[in-house]
């Protein structure tokens, strides 16, 4: 219902959030920046967007005069970027080269235009903890860099900016296929986030999984921890069940396909348990992940 | 690409009328947004002013609630995409409760969309609809191509004239009957629709499709075969409301990958008395305004004070 983030499940509707502050606007690319290998960060300039977008929200951005590909596609937030005083002047968005769509962003240059329109999804919960551990697969490490520099205390985000209780500790915990496609690791030291990394060929970090570097922060975690998660699938059920065995509360944002992103196609739709009617878990709805999401509890999931 | 919530102030030169007459469904505009593709409106509340729309189509809904297909529920295409959506809804019951009582206090016309799995299912969702505040009408949906069961009433003359006579016998509300391409001659449903008293035919729903995977020799849909829309089914759509145009009077409402001004125009001129407009929803979401705003000097680009001048102009 609101800006917040908040839950509004409660309310008569069946989202629990709709897009109150989006808009839909052409905005100018400011800065396309190699991040790693087929890695890049988009720098857009709009003041608006960047000072209502609260970390874990997503928006839609769309090549003009294509009609192929037709739809816009879906990326998180990964920080906005502000004058000397602090105002937001615009947002960055983290991509990797997957497909038509993000080879084209690709190859657009500062001083073109995107069509855009968010701030959209309900965000990341802001719960009080100790020790955040933001867990994240490939370029799902994207959605952490605002969220562990709000929990630190960095910047303010949302209009007016919310209040998080300050965490004593952030960690990312990113795994990646190799060394390479390692992005935007200064960002997050600099932000004074604590990052362990693991490659599936050993060369950078821990020869291994992403959740083995996982268990290993929560064997020694500081205090009461939650998890946050973003990745491919099958690592975030893995992640869900870590957090499950060892009783730590744990949000997973999904990265479902999606077509329009503001709740009115029904694509994007996940199975998510019904806890409040049966506590089993055995009963699910499919939800749409844009506008009941993009964030869920990790327990709500079917993966 | 203009934006909505400025556009609000910009309208029509009171010497252009702009207002539809659909049947005994009278519309302030001719541009509504289609079935499907604006969720209950709730979600387009801050993007759009809903005000201004000529008429809103809310999610088609169902006697029961339907939980939908499996993912992947849409592939996109080229200048098209492909839905599997399955019509997933919390029944009519709760669409009444929780979205009618929101929709009526838009100030435009709702035409609730219904999907039966048999007549009676489509007779009973007709009298529950009757009398309630706000609807303006009923579009019939019996060309989704995403459930079993209901899809014979579009492909089948006879079905289609039964069900139609059935509903408008059913309630004292204007009935618009959305009809499929997927036919062998689009003439003889819209012949059978109109001769059964339909205020207004919906022409078209999506053309059936379906996308694959060959390296993993799979189906790239959860329900393997889905319905096409978007710009690439316009040249089918303007083939469509022609034809129907030439055999029926009743009042055609044209849908198909509208997208701009342009294909609007198109649509009109053809034989459409109104627009909706669907997939561009999901790529503009303020397209609406965009060509609510072009609209007026469009007409007067062709001299006409009316939208009603220039419907079924097209000179073959």
């Amino acid at each position: 219902m609101n800006a917040t983030g908040l839950d509004c499940s409660q309310h008569a509707l069946s989202a629990a959030y709709y897009a109150d502050a989006a808009r839909q606007r052409s905005v100018k690319i400011v800065e396309n920046t190699p991040l790693s290998r087929d890695t890049f960060r988009l720098r857009l300039a709009s003041p608006e967007l960047a000072s209502h977008i609260l970390p874990g929200q997503f928006l839609m951005i769309r090549l003009p005069s294509h009609e192929s590909p037709l739809l816009a596609r879906p990326f998180a937030l990964y920080d906005t970027w502000c004058d000397d005083s602090g105002t937001p002047l615009g947002l960055d968005i983290g991509y990797l080269v997957v497909g038509k769509a993000t080879r084209l962003l690709k190859a657009m240059r500062t001083g073109d235009s995107v069509e855009v329109w968010g701030p959209l999804g309900n965000g990341f919960l802001p719960q009080a903890t100790e020790h955040l551990i933001m867990v994240a697969g490939g370029i799902g490490q994207t959605p952490f860099l605002a969220l562990g520099r709000e929990y630190l205390g960095g910047r303010p985000y949302g209009n007016p900016g919310r209040e998080v209780p300050p965490a004593n500790k952030v960690t990312l915990c990113y795994g990646v296929r190799s060394k390479q496609f390692a992005a935007g690791i200064e960002d997050f030291e600099n932000a004074g986030i604590s990052v362990k990394i693991s490659t599936d060929d050993g060369s950078l970090g821990h020869h291994g999984l992403v959740t083995d570097l996982l268990k290993q922060t929560l064997d020694q975690r500081l205090g009461q921890c939650r998890i946050v998660c973003c990745g491919p699938e099958p690592m975030m059920h893995a992640v869900a069940r870590i957090a499950h065995e060892r009783e730590v509360p744990c949000q997973v944002s999904l990265e479902t396909p999606m077509a329009c992103g503001i709740g009115i196609c029904f694509s994007c739709v996940t199975k998510v348990r019904q806890l409040e009617e049966d506590p089993t878990g055995e009963v699910w709805d499919y939800k749409r992940t844009c506008v009941d999401g993009p964030v869920f509890d990790a327990a709500k999931i079917v993966f | 690409m203009n934006t909505a919530i400025e556009n609000t102030n910009s309208i029509a030169p009171p010497e252009v009328d702009l207002s539809v007459q659909l049947g005994r469904l009278h519309l302030t505009n001719p541009v509504m947004v289609a079935s499907g593709t604006f969720g209950y409106a709730r979600e387009m509340a801050h993007l759009v002013d809903l005000s201004r729309l000529g008429g809103i189509l809310p999610k088609t809904v169902t006697k029961q609630e339907r939980q939908g297909n499996a993912p992947w529920r849409t592939i996109e295409t080229a200048a098209g995409m492909l839905n599997s959506i399955g019509l997933d809804n919390d029944g009519i019951d709760a669409f009444l409760e929780n979205h009618q009582p929101y929709l009526t206090t838009l100030g435009t016309a709702i035409v609730v969309s219904i999907a039966g799995r048999t007549q009676d299912e489509f007779v009973e969702m007709c009298q529950q609809l009757d009398g309630v505040p706000g609807v303006a009408a009923i579009e019939l949906n019996i060309s989704c191509p995403n459930v079993s069961g209901g899809v014979d009433f579009g492909t089948d003359p006879n079905m289609c004239e039964q069900l139609v006579a059935a509903c408008r016998g059913a309630c004292e509300l204007p009935i618009l009957a959305k009809l499929t391409p997927n036919v062998t001659s689009i003439q003889d449903m819209a012949r059978a629709a109109s001769a059964a008293g339909a205020d207004a035919l919906s022409l078209i729903n999506t053309c059936q499709g379906m996308a694959v995977d060959w390296r993993g020799r799979k189906p790239m849909l959860g329900n393997v075969i889905g319905g096409l829309s978007g710009p690439a089914i316009k040249p089918i759509a303007l083939r469509c409301v022609y034809q129907a145009a030439q055999v029926v009077d009743t009042p055609i409402i044209g849908i198909g990958g509208i997208a701009t001004l342009d294909d609007m125009m198109e649509f009109l001129v053809t034989g459409a008395s109104a627009v909706q407009l669907g997939t561009v929803n999901f790529y503009n979401p303020t397209v609406s305004m965009t060509l609510l705003d072009a609209l007026p000097a469009a007409l007067a680009e062709l001299g006409a004070k009316s939208v009603a001048e220039i419907v079924g102009t097209l000179r073959v």
